[in-house]
């Protein structure tokens, strides 16, 4: 799960501020340094085209015309980016193969065309708009001074709507014309600089077919590991039952059938194995008994996950406070068995290494997500790297999609956060 | 004795009857589910019940909770609640309406016929019956006062906390009963629990003191 950054919105916000119209100007004026290449490359797309067309020969060299034009798009991703307060993810997918194959596929590739598109577009509008920021301010002031001057310039020469030729026309016409500019430069720059930004998001940004496909491509990666580590489980569980429960009780059945034998003749021996058969019986059940401890803790199909996190608690030596929803946070079982052996592990941890006299755990159930923190007040300085401890937990969550974070500077005490989605 | 089993595996309720009948005990009923408990026992009235804590239908801790409604309900009903698992918070929460006559083992302790046997008849007369792994996470939980004993000291901790009295203490220590009172006021005196004799005053005191 990542959590989103705080976003630093400029310009959505349209009050007629100074300080958005100053943002504004600025953002379109900058606007200019990729609404000139911009025009330059809409300008020469239609020859590149055509030379890629008539002369079939050239089409390996496509990727290099379109690096160019990526490097552009890839400059405004940042920038208008940065003004909307939300990143504009790269839309391109990686290219395999030859360097033909490779070409045909941009080609095809819908980025190619909407990065063409944008060029075309923003070429146009982001010049005219760059530079009617560039002149409203000094029109602006251009206007209010013309009554003081325009006497003695030549004749005809000084306009505001119309020639200037009386002090009347002189007095008036120009401060209107100022107040067009100044509305023009407060209610309608905000405005084309948010038109501009959301222009480069919209045919910049991914199509939805493309983000679908890359959270197919990381989901197929997670659902891999999950496997992975659901085998190793397995294989796990298989060797405990496999070496430990199923020989104690071959073992059993061996002094069984010794001591079966042996009843008529010796008496006392017979016994002896029946004895040691016991025994045998009692230990594959204390072995069976931890086996499924590893699978799913009892105690969580009694009393849910809240009651068996409060069990854990009851039984530290150090006093524990808990931050429990009224209801039990119900999740999957798998979800619920790992956020049980986090609490487990982490609360041995505590007693063990952390030196803590007090320790907080808290499970939340916070939408999609289930959330664990474990704190304490010990010494610090837990490094996740030594121990084996802290790595069982990242791969027990890692497995299922979870993230692990822990924050453990020296001498004040260690947070330790895991986040499980539940898939609902 | 009159009887009450509640257990759902066939094999093992079939099992405890025979066990129990063999002993002479009676057995009245044997419900095999969490809702028939609680009325057979206030039905029957026995002088002891055994009491399996997961049953259906939903598999969780039915006979527990059938347990401490029997005894709140019957004060004093002398209770041995048997399971496949233990956890140190059932403990606390069957002993929490008294310890007199409360027993809770693990199901492999039936293997062991004459301890299982020893520990009902402790129920039945108002004693106590705990199983050693709940004892010992009990103690784990304690570990930083209990520091200050002595391994033997623990050792009789641990078995007084069971339930025992000092003969099988000293019995299962291979020492002598004036030794095992030696140690006991030894650990009364570490633990600073006010000193006494009777057996149960005294399994209430330990427990307690694990418990709190």
């Amino acid at each position: 799960m990542r959590t989103g950054r705080a976003p630093r919105n400029v310009l959505p916000d349209m009050r007629p501020t100074l300080h958005h119209v100053r943002d504004a100007t600025v953002y379109l004026i900058l606007g200019l340094r990729t609404a000139l290449p911009a025009l330059l490359g809409m300008c020469l797309l239609p020859y590149a085209l055509f030379l890629l067309v008539v002369l079939v020969v050239l089409l390996p060299w496509l990727p290099f015309l379109v690096r160019p034009m990526r490097t552009l798009a890839n400059a405004e991703r940042r920038r208008a980016g940065r003004a909307l307060g939300r990143e504009i993810p790269e839309p391109y997918p990686e290219l395999r193969g030859t360097s033909v194959e490779r070409s045909v596929a941009l080609l095809r590739s819908a980025s190619t065309w909407r990065d063409a598109a944008w060029m075309a577009v923003h070429g146009v509008t982001g010049l005219t708009m760059g530079v009617l920021a560039i002149a409203l301010v000094p029109g602006i002031l251009f206007a209010l001074s013309t009554p003081l001057w325009w006497w003695a310039a030549p004749e005809g020469s000084v306009s505001a709507f119309v020639a200037l030729d009386s002090w009347p026309k002189a007095l008036t016409l120009p401060l209107a014309q100022a107040g067009l500019n100044t509305a023009i430069l407060v209610w309608f720059i905000p405005r084309c600089a948010h038109w501009q930004a959301r222009l480069a998001e919209v045919l910049l940004r991914p199509t939805r077919r493309i983000s679908l496909s890359e959270r197919v491509e990381q989901l197929t990666e997670t659902r891999a590991e999950a496997l992975e580590a659901h085998g190793a489980e397995l294989r796990r569980i298989e060797r405990d039952l496999h070496d430990g429960t199923q020989a104690q009780l071959v073992a059993v059945a061996l002094r069984l059938g010794l001591a079966d034998r042996r009843f008529d003749a010796d008496p006392a021996a017979a016994r002896t194995l029946f004895l040691e058969a016991r025994e045998g019986v009692e230990d594959a059940l204390a072995q069976l008994r931890s086996v499924i401890r590893g699978i799913y803790p009892p105690i969580l199909s009694d009393r849910g996950l809240g009651g068996a996190v409060r069990a854990l608690a009851a039984a530290q030596p150090i006093p524990v406070t808990l931050d429990l929803p009224d209801a039990d946070p119900r999740a999957p079982a798998a979800v619920e068995a790992a956020a049980y052996f986090v609490v487990a592990e982490s609360l041995t941890n505590i007693a063990k290494h952390s030196g803590a006299s007090h320790a907080w755990i808290s499970v939340r159930r916070d939408g999609p997500v289930l959330r664990l923190t474990a704190r304490d007040d010990g010494k610090g300085g837990a490094d996740p790297a030594r121990g084996s401890g802290l790595a069982g937990i990242r791969r027990r969550v890692a497995a299922l999609d979870g993230t692990t974070s822990l924050d453990s500077p020296d001498g004040e005490g260690t947070t330790l956060t895991v986040e499980l989605p539940c898939g609902s | 004795m009159r009887i009450v089993i509640a257990e759902d595996n066939a094999l093992l309720r079939e099992g405890l009857s025979l066990l129990l009948s063999t002993e002479g005990h009676e057995v009245v009923a044997a419900p095999d589910n969490g809702p028939d408990v609680l009325p057979a026992l206030l039905e029957h009235r026995p002088d002891a019940a055994v009491l399996d804590v997961r049953l259906p239908p939903g598999f969780r801790d039915e006979g527990l909770r059938a347990a401490i409604e029997a005894r709140r309900e019957l004060p004093g009903l002398p209770i041995l609640v048997l399971s496949q698992y233990v956890e140190e918070t059932y403990a606390a929460e069957l002993l929490a309406g008294g310890a007199e006559g409360v027993g809770y083992l693990l199901k492999d302790r039936v293997s062991r016929v004459d301890q299982f046997l020893d520990a009902l008849h402790r129920v039945a007369t108002g004693g106590t019956a705990l199983d050693p792994e709940v004892v010992s996470q009990l103690m784990t939980a304690r570990s930083d006062p209990l520091a200050a004993l002595t391994p033997r000291e623990r050792e009789v901790l641990s078995l007084m906390a069971q339930g025992l009295d000092n003969a099988t203490i000293a019995a299962s220590l291979v020492i002598t009963e004036r030794s095992v009172s030696k140690h006991i006021g030894s650990i009364f005196a570490k633990l600073g629990l006010p000193p006494s004799d009777s057996g149960h005053r005294r399994v209430l005191a330990v427990l307690a003191y694990l418990n709190s």
